[in-house]
């Protein structure tokens, strides 16, 4: 972004000084051509009255060019031979050399005095003397000074333009890319309905916007689709396992034999469990593809997890564990459902695979809120930790209980919907600790 | 399987009129045959058009409508209902049992939303509430609620069985309220997860069950007669019989 700035500076500085070199150059040629012309012209008229009058008029000319009503920066000087010389403005002859062109040359206007500088030309006439014509005036070096003067002042000048203006530009730029990188985050947090506004002045930038867009309108869609596929599956799915529950219903209305009503309570409880498994599974589907609804609310994680292990407590107490509460005030927005979900997906995992105590905190510090579930069960070694969070994965130790290997997914996949993430570590006690961190 | 008539036979009494909009013809099956056996007269409608002539034509005590269905689903059947001011309570069933649904539905003006699958007992329990919202024994706006010497204040919080105070937890307390305001129901264990906890989801492990024996300890203990039912394959019920 700097760069990009200080270029477009130096540019726009290089782009001034250029156009003011090239400027004084065709300025210098005119003028120099211009007082050429002068001199040429003032010479023409003396021949002028040469030749109409001879020498004699030709001095009475210059003599009236002298004195106060003449030009002072016409110079006229006619020397013959021994002859005393014929001068206006000046009281020295100069020698100056014939030449077809007038040429620069420093003059002394009086015998001692400093020299100036002079645009001259010296004619040789037919009766054998010679007429100089000169223009005072420094003209190419106040030329000069003059440009130098205005290139001093233009590049103070343009400095202060290219400056504000490469400011401006960079600011318009990162404005603009802001917005852009806004929406994008906007996208990856799963708004698919957001949109940029477009214009049609046709530069990148809107070029950008529409594709970006075009970008949106395609990742909505797709979740759409997404979202009904698994729609449809849930019917297929689901269709068939409400049939199975309901034929074991029927079935257990009907039987009065004790033994039969047991296999049937085993099989509706299967049932149940195919339900509960399809359902987290569809819902970590949803919640992975940001196909939900954005439901989130300003809410404590303390009241959260107070009333989780207020539910779970009686349970907790009947299977002889210990629930203890650690819970500091925890601001965060988000979903109660889903949070109060991942929460209790947490504790059921303690319960089962945990020792007697279970322990829930909460935290918060400016960058995150904190929800903490530690056990002081047999934990889960290192390696195997990042594995758990997959989707059906179920540890040894798991596979003789019931439950689906979902647990950790669906915590993993709350955690990730709200732009957070799951860490599983060692509590204090040597448990497992599970914590979902959550940003503010 | 005992053909339904005879079932009429046996008990003329009509429950109530019950209307089902459900594509899936065995699920469709299932469910009138349930009610049928509960003494209910069961009309149906395989598609949301049928479901949505039949609904405005008679009368019915609650619409038990599919979420999906071919041509009409069935949030749009129920905005038209609403829409032509048929107020009969409407129960939705879906396979998109997610909460994004099941608020979908609620805000088209369903009065109930269950996720398939369900147990046909989960489904009555919830038809049954519906039915007798209306015309239920025990009122909302009522400040004591009572079953045979059990007594709820909902001013003074105070609970009481005959001459025993009963201190309960304010979850305990809600709890028994809810039985209370449901007694001679089935309530279910998702129905008093979704009104005492505001919980839409299953916890899956028996969490309910524990704060159900629990309360049930502090007020059926020692009594003669047990307020507290356990209805197998379904729920709890609160009665004085």
């Amino acid at each position: 972004m700097l760069r990009l700035v200080v270029a477009v500076f130096v540019l726009q500085l290089l782009s001034s000084a250029a156009a003011i070199f090239f400027l004084r150059s065709e300025m210098v040629d005119v003028v120099r051509a211009d007082r050429e012309d002068q001199v040429i012209d003032v010479r023409e008229d003396l021949l002028a009255a040469f030749y109409e009058g001879g020498r004699a008029a030709l001095a009475g000319y210059i003599r009236d060019q002298r004195g106060s009503a003449a030009d002072p920066g016409v110079i006229i000087a006619l020397a013959h031979g021994g002859g005393p010389a014929v001068l206006s403005n000046i009281d020295y002859v100069p020698r100056v050399g014939v030449q077809p062109r007038p040429a620069p040359v420093l003059l002394r206007l009086a015998p001692g005095a400093a020299p100036i500088e002079t645009l001259a030309l010296a004619s040789q006439l037919p009766d054998g003397s010679t007429l100089t014509v000169a223009l005072a005036g420094a003209s190419e070096r106040r030329l000069n000074l003059a440009f130098a003067a205005a290139i001093g002042l233009t590049i103070v000048v343009a400095v202060a333009m290219a400056l504000l203006s490469a400011v401006l530009l960079g600011l318009a730029i990162s404005r603009r890319t802001h917005e852009i990188a806004e929406a994008a985050e906007q996208l990856a947090a799963g708004n698919f309905g957001m949109r940029l506004v477009e214009a049609d002045s046709g530069d990148g930038f809107d070029h950008l916007r529409l594709q970006m867009n075009l970008m949106a309108e395609r990742i909505a869609s797709l979740v759409a689709e997404l979202g009904a596929v698994s729609g449809a599956l849930a019917h297929d799915l689901r269709s068939p396992v409400t049939r199975l529950s309901a034929a074991i219903d029927t079935a257990l209305a009907r039987v009065d034999e004790p033994q039969a009503i047991e296999a049937l309570q085993a099989a509706r409880a299967d049932a149940d469990g195919l339900r509960a498994m399809l359902e987290t599974a569809l819902e970590i589907s949803r919640l992975e593809g940001g196909a939900v609804q954005d439901r989130r609310v300003p809410l404590d994680l303390a009241d959260v997890a107070g009333d989780m292990a207020e539910l779970y407590e009686p349970l907790a107490e009947q299977s002889g564990v210990t629930l203890t509460l650690d819970l500091a005030s925890a601001p965060v927005r988000a979903d109660r459902e889903l949070v109060s979900r991942a929460l209790a997906n947490c504790i059921d995992n303690a319960l089962k695979y945990g020792g007697t105590a279970i322990t829930v905190r909460t935290r918060a510090d400016p960058a995150e809120a904190v929800l903490l579930v530690e056990d002081d069960g047999a934990g889960i070694r290192p390696e195997d930790r990042a594995r758990v969070v997959e989707r059906f994965v179920r540890l040894d130790n798991a596979r003789t209980r019931p439950g689906g290997g979902l647990g950790l997914a669906m915590v993993d996949a709350v955690a990730r919907l709200h732009g957070g993430h799951l860490a599983l570590g060692d509590a204090p006690t040597g448990g497992l600790a599970v914590s979902l961190h959550l940003p503010r | 399987m005992v053909p339904r008539d005879s079932l009429l036979e046996r008990d003329r009494r009509v429950a109530g009129r019950i209307l089902l909009v459900e594509d899936d013809p065995q699920i469709a099956d299932y469910i009138a045959r349930g009610f049928g056996e509960e003494g209910f007269t069961v009309d149906r409608a395989a598609n949301g058009r049928d479901g949505l002539f039949l609904a405005t034509d008679s009368q019915f005590d609650v619409v038990v409508l599919d979420r999906m269905l071919p041509g009409m689903d069935g949030v749009s059947v129920l905005k038209a209902l609403r829409a032509a001011e048929v107020e009969t309570p409407v129960i939705m069933l879906s396979a998109l049992g997610s909460t994004d649904d099941r608020v979908a539905g609620l805000t088209a003006g369903a009065d109930d939303y269950l996720g398939k699958p369900f147990s046909f007992a989960e489904l009555h329990a919830r038809v049954q509430a519906l039915m007798r919202r209306g015309t239920g024994r025990a009122k909302v706006q009522d400040t004591v609620l009572r079953c045979a010497d059990l007594e709820l204040d909902r001013l003074t919080r105070q609970v009481k069985r005959g001459p025993r105070k009963i201190t309960l937890q304010p979850r305990e307390f809600r709890l028994l309220e809810y039985m209370l305001l449901h007694q001679g129901e089935v309530v279910t264990r998702t129905m008093l997860l979704e009104a005492v906890w505001d919980y839409h989801f299953d916890p899956g492990t028996n969490v309910i069950d524990v704060h159900i024996s629990r309360l049930r300890r502090k007020i059926d203990d020692g009594e003669a007669q047990a307020l507290f039912h356990t209805v197998r394959g379904a729920g709890y019920r609160m009665a004085a019989d």
